[in-house]
C-alpha cells in the first residue's frame, strides 16, 4: 500500500518532494518496524541472582542480630516457650495477614505495670516489649501440630518512643535474624478444609511498619486495647493479670469495654462483628490521627456517625480506588459500595488495607458483604 | 530508491536498538543489592552519600526511603549502574521516597518497575540529576505510568535526565510548587514532560522528541492544589507523533498524537523561543478541561481494566470542584520557531481530521478550542511570534461552526 501510494504522489509532485515524503514514508515504517523489533517480549532467563554485600550496610546500631540473644524464650527456640516474665495475650478479632497464626507476648519491665485504658491501647511502661510470631501451622486442621515460623516482629517501648524490629526465621527454625529491609517467603499449608494454600508472605520493612503503626506521626502499637483484651467466656486474659498486680487503675470488670470475636456469631450481633473487623483492619489508618485521615472515612468502632463508616460519603482522591463507585457504602448494595470493592480486591492500586496481605480475606469479607447487604436503607 | 530507503529503514531499525534507544538486556549478569540498598535507606544518616557501584542489579520489591534529610544516592553513570525491577513482586513504585528533606539522586539508570519508576512525595527539596528512567521494552500500556515523578514537592530540580517509555508522563512534576526541569531528553512517552497543578515552574533546555505528546502544561481537578506561573523555552519539540499507548480513562488517553505542546485549564503560563517541529496534529494547543472531559465522554473509557500506578484519570464531576477555574488564561507565546515537514495534519488523531478538513496542506501551529471561561467573556491570551503561523481557533463549544484562522486578534499590545 505503501509503494502505490508514494507511485501515485510522483506522478504530480517535483522529485524533492518525493524525497521528502518517502523519507517520512521510511521514517514511519523505521518506527513501526522498530516498535516491533524493540517490544517483542523479553526472554527471561532463570539466572539465580547472587545477594551481594554493598559497602558500608552495618545494622549493629540497630539492635541485636538474633532473636535468641533476647533470651525471650527458654528451651528450643522453635519451641517459643516462654521465659517466665512472658505475658501471654490474645485478641478477640485480630488482623488479617494471609491467614498467619499469631503467639503473642507482653514483656514487661520488672516490677512495672501496665496502666488501663477505656479506649485506646494499654499505656505500656517504658521498657516493654510487644512480641508478635507470625507462624503458619502445616496442617490448619492441628493448629498445635507442625509450624512453619516466618518472622517474629518486636515493638519496643523506648525513651524516645516506640520502635519495630523484624527478626527473620531460617528454614531450619533455628534462629530468627534482624531484617529491617524486609523479606518475601513462599508459604504453604493446608487449610480448614484440607485443600492447598499457598503465598509469598511479605515481611515488612522497618519504614513499612509505620506505614500501619502510626498514630499523630508516632510509632504506637494497634491490637493491645481493653475491648480487645476482655476476653469473651470464663478465662479472661486480663482478670488474671490484674490480680499479679500488673495491670493498674482498671475500673470494675462490668465496664470493661468489648469487642465480639468476627466470625463467632454467639460473642456478638452482625453490626458488632463486622465493625470489629473493620476496626482491626483499617482503623489504625482510618481515623482522626491516622495516615488516611484525608479520606474522611473512620472506621473505629467507637465512630457513630454513618457518613464517617462510610454510608453515602463520595471517595476523596481515591482515584481509581473507587472502582468507578459513587460511594463508600450503598446501605442493601455491597456491589456498589467501594469499601466492599477495595477489600475484595488483590491489586495493588485497589486493595485495603494497602499493607499486610496479598489474599483476599474471603470469610472477613463476607461478613462484610452479610452487613452491608442487611443494612438498613 | 524506495527499497533503499527500505533497506535503510530496516539498517535504522537495527541501529535503533543500541543502547542509544532501548537497553538490551539479554545475557546481563544480574545481582541483587535488595537487602542491603534497603538497609542502607532505613538506616542513614544525614548528610551521608549511599554510593551504588557500576553494575545491574535486579530487584523484586520497591525500596523505601522515608523521613530523610540531606541524602545522595549515586551511581557509577548512566547505564553503568542500573537499577532494574523487571522482577518485581511487591510494590508499585521501583524507588518511594516520602517526607523527605534534601535528597539527591544521581548518575544511575532505573527501569521497568510495574508502576512509577521513581516518586517522591512529601519532600522539600529532590534533585534528579543524570538519571535514566526507563521502560526497555519501547511503549506499551503495560508500563508504569511515571518514570520521574515528584509530587506534593517542592524545590524540585530535574536536570539532565531520560526518560523512555511511560505509559503516562515521562517526567512529571505533579501538585509541587518552585520547579526546574531542565536539560532532559523524553521520548517515547504518552507526554514526554508533564506538570501539573504545579506552581513557579520551569521548564527549558529539553529536547521532546517521539513522544504522543511532548511538553504538556495541565491543571486538573479535585487535587490538592492548582497551578499557574510558568515558563516553558528554548526547549526542542519534535517528532511527537507516537501513537497514544495511555490507559483509557487516564487524563494523557486525551492527548491526540502529533501533539507538541498542550496547555489544559492553565494560568500565568509563557512560552517562547522554544523549537516546535514536525508535530503532526498541532504544534501548540490550548484547550479547556471542559473539552478534554467531553472527548473523554466520546470515547468510552473502557471499564474494568485498571492500570498499576497513580495516573491521573478523566474527572467528569470536575464542575463539583468549586475552587477549580477549568479554562486556560493569561498566556504569553512568543519567539517561538515553528516547522513542519508534515504536509496534512495527521489521520491519526480526531482532531487530526478535523485540522485537515479545516486547514488542509498545513499542519496548524497554534490551536485554541475556543472555550472562555463565561464569567470572564474572554481569555487574556497573546501571540507575538517573529514568523507566520497557522492558527485555528475552533469554536468547539459551538460545534466549530465559528472556526476562525485569525490569530491577529491576540496579537500583543
Amino acid at each position: 500500500m505503501i509503494l502505490k501510494t508514494s507511485l501515485r504522489m510522483k506522478v504530480y509532485l517535483p522529485v524533492s518532494k518525493i524525497r521528502i515524503f518517502l523519507g517520512t514514508l521510511a521514517s514511519v515504517f523505521f518506527f513501526l518496524a522498530c516498535l516491533y523489533a524493540c517490544t517483542s517480549e523479553k526472554k527471561q532467563n532463570n539466572q539465580v541472582i547472587e545477594e551481594v554485600a554493598l559497602d558500608g550496610t552495618d545494622t549493629k546500631d540497630i539492635g541485636p542480630a538474633t532473636l535468641s540473644s533476647y533470651g525471650f524464650f527458654v528451651g528450643k527456640l522453635a519451641d517459643l516457650q516462654p521465659a517466665n516474665d512472658l505475658i501471654p495475650y490474645e485478641l478477640n478479632t485480630p488482623l488479617f495477614t494471609d491467614y498467619a497464626h499469631k503467639l503473642r507476648f507482653i514483656k514487661l519491665p520488672e516490677g512495672s505495670t501496665m496502666k488501663y485504658h477505656p479506649s485506646e491501647v494499654l499505656d505500656f511502661p517504658v521498657g516493654t516489649v510487644l512480641i508478635k510470631n507470625f507462624y503458619y501451622p502445616l496442617d490448619f486442621r492441628q493448629p498445635h501440630g507442625e509450624r512453619n515460623i516466618i518472622e517474629t516482629r518486636l515493638l519496643t517501648h523506648k525513651e524516645a518512643g516506640w520502635e519495630a524490629l523484624t527478626y527473620v526465621w531460617n528454614e531450619e527454625q533455628t534462629e530468627a535474624y534482624l531484617q529491617i529491609a524486609g523479606d518475601t517467603r513462599a508459604v504453604a499449608w493446608l487449610d480448614e478444609q484440607g485443600q492447598n494454600r499457598q503465598v509469598n508472605y511479605s515481611v515488612p520493612s522497618v519504614t513499612q511498619c509505620k506505614g500501619c503503626h502510626e498514630k499523630s506521626e508516632k510509632l504506637m502499637p494497634i491490637g493491645p486495647t481493653v475491648r480487645q483484651l476482655n476476653q469473651h467466656g470464663e478465662a479472661n486474659q486480663i482478670v488474671g493479670w490484674e490480680e499479679n498486680g500488673w495491670l493498674s487503675e482498671a475500673p470494675p470488670k462490668h465496664t470493661w469495654p468489648q469487642v465480639p470475636i468476627w466470625d463467632k456469631a454467639e460473642t456478638g450481633v452482625l453490626d458488632a462483628r463486622a465493625r470489629a473487623w473493620l476496626e482491626i483492619n483499617c482503623a489504625h489508618c482510618h481515623r482522626a490521627e491516622g495516615p488516611a485521615k484525608t479520606s474522611g472515612l473512620f472506621l473505629l468502632t467507637s465512630e457513630t456517625n454513618p457518613l464517617h463508616v462510610g454510608v453515602g460519603k463520595p471517595p476523596v482522591a481515591a482515584g481509581k480506588g473507587s472502582g468507578g463507585l459513587q460511594y463508600g457504602i450503598v446501605p442493601g448494595k455491597p456491589e456498589e459500595s467501594i469499601l466492599y470493592y477495595r477489600i475484595n480486591s488483590s491489586h495493588p492500586g485497589i486493595m485495603m488495607p494497602e499493607l499486610g496481605r496479598k489474599l483476599i480475606h474471603t470469610e472477613g469479607v463476607a461478613l462484610i458483604k452479610q452487613w452491608i447487604e442487611e443494612m438498613e436503607k | 530508491m524506495r527499497s533503499a530507503i527500505l533497506f535503510l529503514g530496516l539498517a535504522g531499525v537495527l541501529a535503533s536498538c543500541s543502547p542509544d534507544y532501548l537497553n538490551e538486556r539479554e545475557g546481563v549478569q544480574w545481582k541483587s543489592i535488595q537487602k542491603d540498598l534497603q538497609t542502607r535507606l532505613i538506616t542513614a544518616q544525614s548528610g551521608d552519600t549511599i554510593r551504588l557501584p557500576e553494575g545491574y542489579y535486579m530487584f523484586s520489591r520497591s525500596l523505601q526511603l522515608d523521613g530523610k534529610d540531606s541524602l545522595v544516592i549515586l551511581g557509577a553513570g548512566m547505564d553503568k549502574t542500573v537499577l532494574s525491577f523487571a522482577n518485581q513482586e511487591e510494590g508499585a513504585e521501583g524507588l518511594k521516597i516520602s517526607n523527605a528533606r534534601a535528597i539527591t539522586l544521581q548518575d544511575f539508570t532505573i527501569e521497568d518497575a510495574k508502576g512509577d519508576n521513581i516518586k517522591v512525595n512529601d519532600t522539600k527539596g529532590i534533585t534528579f540529576r543524570r538519571v535514566k528512567s526507563q521502560w526497555t521494552g519501547g511503549p506499551k500500556t503495560e508500563n508504569g505510568a511515571y518514570a520521574l515523578y515528584p509530587v506534593i514537592c517542592t524545590q524540585v530540580l530535574i536536570e539532565e535526565c531520560v526518560a523512555i517509555g511511560a505509559s503516562d508522563a515521562g517526567i512529571y512534576v505533579g501538585q509541587s510548587d518552585t520547579v526546574i526541569i531542565r536539560n532532559n531528553k523524553a521520548y517515547w512517552n504518552v507526554a514526554g514532560i508533564e506538570s501539573e497543578n504545579s506552581s513557579h515552574v520551569e521548564i527549558y533546555g529539553n529536547e521532546a522528541f517521539e513522544n504522543t505528546g511532548g511538553i504538556l502544561v495541565f491543571d486538573l481537578p479535585a487535587l490538592t492544589r492548582y497551578g499557574k506561573g510558568i515558563k516553558v523555552f528554548n526547549n526542542i519539540v519534535r517528532d511527537n507523533n507516537l501513537a497514544n499507548f495511555a490507559p483509557a480513562g487516564n487524563i494523557v488517553a486525551t492527548v491526540p498524537p502529533g501533539t507538541g505542546l498542550m496547555l489544559l485549564a492553565t494560568r500565568e503560563i509563557e512560552i517562547f523561543d522554544n523549537q516546535i517541529l514536525d508535530n503532526s496534529t498541532v504544534g501548540l494547543a490550548i484547550a479547556s478541561y471542559d473539552l478534554v472531559a467531553a472527548v473523554s465522554a466520546e470515547s468510552e473509557a473502557e471499564q474494568g481494566t485498571v492500570p498499576d500506578g497513580t495516573a491521573q484519570t478523566v474527572n467528569n464531576n470536575f464542575r463539583l470542584d468549586t475552587l477549580y477555574n477549568s479554562y486556560p488564561n493569561d498566556i504569553l507565546i512568543r519567539d517561538n520557531v515553528y516547522a513542519n515537514s508534515h504536509w496534512f495534519p495527521t489521520l491519526k488523531s480526531d482532531f487530526g481530521k478535523l485540522f485537515l478538513l479545516k486547514s488542509p496542506f498545513s499542519v496548524p501551529d497554534i490551536v485554541w478550542d475556543g472555550i472562555v471561561d463565561k464569567e470572564l467573556g474572554r481569555i487574556d491570551l497573546c501571540i507575538q511570534e517573529k514568523q507566520d503561523v497557522v492558527f485555528l481557533n475552533l469554536d468547539a463549544a459551538n460545534d466549530f461552526e465559528n472556526l476562525s484562522k485569525d490569530e491577529s486578534v491576540f496579537a500583543c499590545k
